[in-house]
């Protein structure tokens, strides 16, 4: 009941927030969304079935660049290349799972071997002349007094909610996921692979799902981020840095939980935010303050909350 | 405690806080001030990868209230400045945080991506967006009202480039006959090479391109490039670099005893930059690199060196000169633009800005005229090359501060 009622609230909050704050808040609103969305992504692949992908930026480059290719080169309808751009990613994510678990990678060498994917990827991409290479790829841009969502173009306020819309979803299916028998399956190979394995659950085909789940919803943050910034360039979305930022929410927020994406993501975004407009009401200027609070919010909860920010919370709320 | 009417002191202060950061946070917060001071948003990487150059570039910045007040201007100007962490998130969110606490035009922002993630937020509120450095042609070609930039294309630096190519053999009277182009295969260096590979044909050069060697950004050995270049033969090395691998490649050179003619960029960073000449020491004499520069030679240069000094005693201007030469004159056009329009609103200072004709520079070129687009149509390449422990300039001759020296004597004959 407590749960439904903060939920609401929050629901409520976010729905009315663009009526209500300014138009940089809306932006930030936008950033802490897009994190708690890919955050809920990749939570169901580690937090979920306990495989570490420290390149999931590869899922948001494919599936930037498959719609965003489609649209520039073909006029191809940013919904219509979503579907592309999810099978492309479920494609490569396959592909990996494939290798690495027929093979028996796991642990470390598993993570080592998403980096090396993101990598290599990267480096392909910035030869791939049809997408632009390393120049970048430009979606040409128009001046709109209202919004098409159907071609995805349009102001802030429209690409908020359908952030808004998307992080809904990902709470929703995760949640289901979660309590589905594919969810458990997930958990008894997360806690104890030998074990599940020998109670009979097909492991190479539930870590490959969660792979191919995780990457599917990875890549429609992609077809969000394409269409919202309108340029891309590989060694921007590649990156290992953005991996790492898509990894910091769930980290924070409590590893394979509901909330702990969603809350890290906020936390991270709305206090690094604070942070600044802080440091800069005192009068100072502090570049790489945020990378520095980062990065101590990581080490403060690997101290003192090893299993996140929200399980506390939803302890004393008792939730 | 609670007082008698039941309101607690902790929820008085709380809903005191609360109140403060809704006027923070509230939709209709956007400080419009139509007069004081022109209030600069500069937007600068001034953390993450490109910190070196964000901050390089905020000197330019930090100098400009105090240089424009010396030349007589009766706008103040006061800074806002932000960092986008080199980020594109950063960036947009920054601009909007900037409009909406009362930022007259926008200034910035060093990267092409991180320049168009802002070109959206000010086109959307009608603030105006000078452009201090950025080559992507799309900053100018995507439509944008409000936007002007003063830096070249990077068809613009290519063409300058290899122009300043010709008037060095011309000068020295030596021309090689091939050359091999390396380059880092990055967004700036990929939009140099389509530059070259679209320029090039039509540019009547005196020699051939025999081979195009690309290398990573994060590559570490340039052992296998520099080979395959030597066994090309060419004459010259034509590169288009960063910093790192420009000191890499000079290493290799060395190291395989290659001798090209001369080591030429048609418009590229890294070999002018003052890590450059402190790592190499001698062995970073004599590559040439065609750019657009400042004109030591101008009463506004040796206005802006003698601010810089003062605030800066520990730099030299030469090290930063490309980077604060343009953030200082993209200060210059807002203000130019905020004094003739007479007024601090966007709409003026818009209007002001399109009809901008700034004759005294410090960089090299004609007077600062924006086309249709938004574009500075005169924009003018200098020919550096590195001598005595800096860069100089060489040419063009009513600027030149030495003679250039072409070919470049041996590695093995460096002082």
């Amino acid at each position: 009941m407590r749960a439904r009622v903060l939920l609401s609230l929050l629901a409520v909050a976010l729905v009315a927030a663009p009526f209500v704050v300014s138009g940089y808040l809306v932006s930030v609103l936008i950033v802490a969304l897009y994190f708690a969305y890919v955050g809920q992504a990749w939570n169901i692949m580690m937090g979920f079935a306990g495989q570490l992908s420290l390149g999931h930026a590869l899922y948001v480059g494919l599936g930037a660049y498959t719609a965003a290719a489609l649209f520039v080169q073909s006029g191809v309808p940013p919904w219509l290349g979503l579907i592309a751009a999810i099978i492309v990613a479920m494609a490569f994510a396959a592909a990996i799972g494939f290798l690495a678990f027929r093979f028996g990678i796991s642990g470390v060498y598993f993570a080592l071997l998403t980096i090396a994917f993101a990598e290599f990827t990267r480096i392909g991409f910035d030869h791939f002349g049809w997408v632009g290479a390393s120049a970048g790829l430009f979606l040409p841009v128009s001046q709109r007094s209202g919004s098409d969502l159907l071609a995805l173009r349009g102001t802030p306020t429209m690409f908020y909610y359908v952030i808004l819309a998307l992080a809904a979803g990902a709470f929703a299916l995760s949640r289901w996921l979660l309590t589905s028998r594919i969810g458990f399956y997930w958990m008894a190979i997360r806690e104890d692979q030998d074990a599940a394995q020998a109670l009979g659950i097909d492991t190479f085909r539930y870590k490959l799902a969660a792979v191919v789940v995780s990457a599917a919803m990875t890549s429609i943050a992609g077809v969000f981020f394409a269409f919202y910034y309108n340029n891309l360039f590989p060694e921007q979305i590649f990156s290992i840095g953005r991996s790492i930022e898509i990894i910091l929410g769930p980290i924070i927020g409590g590893l394979g939980t509901l909330f702990g994406p969603v809350l890290g993501a906020f936390v991270l975004q709305l206090l690094a935010e604070a942070l600044r407009e802080g440091v800069s009401a005192l009068g100072l200027e502090i570049p790489g303050l945020t990378q520095v609070f980062y990065g101590v919010c990581l080490l403060v909860v690997v101290m003192f909350l090893p299993n996140g920010v929200w399980p506390p919370i939803a302890r004393r709320l008792r939730l | 405690m609670a007082s008698r009417t039941g309101i607690s002191r902790r929820a008085v202060v709380s809903g005191g806080v609360g109140l403060a950061a809704a006027a923070g946070i509230a939709r209709f917060n956007i400080v419009r001030a139509q007069s004081g001071p022109l209030k600069v948003g500069v937007i600068l990487p001034r953390s993450g990868v490109q910190a070196f150059i964000g901050q390089s570039c905020q000197r330019g910045a930090d100098i400009a209230p105090e240089v424009l007040k010396e030349l007589g201007f009766k706008v103040q100007v006061a800074l806002m400045n932000a960092d986008t962490e080199t980020n594109v998130d950063v960036a947009r969110s920054r601009a909007e945080r900037l409009i909406n606490e009362g930022a007259h035009v926008i200034v910035g922002a060093f990267d092409s991506g991180q320049t168009l993630g802002i070109a959206q937020v000010t086109e959307q509120k009608g603030v105006p967006f000078v452009v201090n450095i950025a080559a992507a042609p799309q900053v100018t070609e995507q439509g944008y009202k409000t936007v002007f930039r003063i830096f070249p294309t990077s068809g613009d630096l290519i063409r300058n480039g290899l122009a300043g190519f010709k008037d060095v053999f011309a000068a020295t009277g030596k021309t090689p006959k091939t050359a091999v182009f390396l380059h880092i295969n990055d967004t700036f260096g990929q939009a140099n090479k389509a530059a070259i590979d679209k320029l090039f044909p039509g540019a009547d050069m005196p020699f051939k391109i025999v081979e195009t060697i690309a290398y990573d950004p994060a590559a570490r050995d340039l052992s296998v490039e520099i080979a395959k270049a030597k066994a090309t033969g060419a004459e010259l090395a034509m590169v288009v670099t960063r910093l790192n691998d420009a000191i890499l490649m000079i290493r290799e050179m060395i190291k395989q005893r290659w001798e090209p003619m001369g080591i030429m960029s048609p418009g590229s960073p890294g070999m002018y930059e003052e890590q450059f000449f402190a790592t190499l020491g001698k062995y970073s004499e004599y590559p040439i690199s065609v750019v657009p520069w400042y004109n030591p030679k101008t009463e506004l240069s040796r206005i802006v060196e003698a601010a810089f000094k003062r605030k800066f005693p520990n730099d030299r201007l030469v090290g930063h000169a490309l980077n604060v030469g343009f953030t200082f004159e993209a200060i210059l056009v807002a203000a130019d633009a905020a004094q003739r329009a007479g007024s601090t609103r966007p709409e003026a200072l818009i209007e002001a800005l399109r009809k901008t004709n700034i004759e005294k520079r410090m960089m090299i070129g004609g007077p600062i005229v924006f086309d249709e687009k938004g574009q500075n149509k005169n924009v003018q390449s200098a020919v550096l090359q590195n001598r005595d422990g800096g860069p100089k300039v060489v040419l063009p001759k009513e600027a030149a501060e030495t003679a250039p020296v072409f070919p470049m004597p041996p590695w093995s004959q460096r002082g």
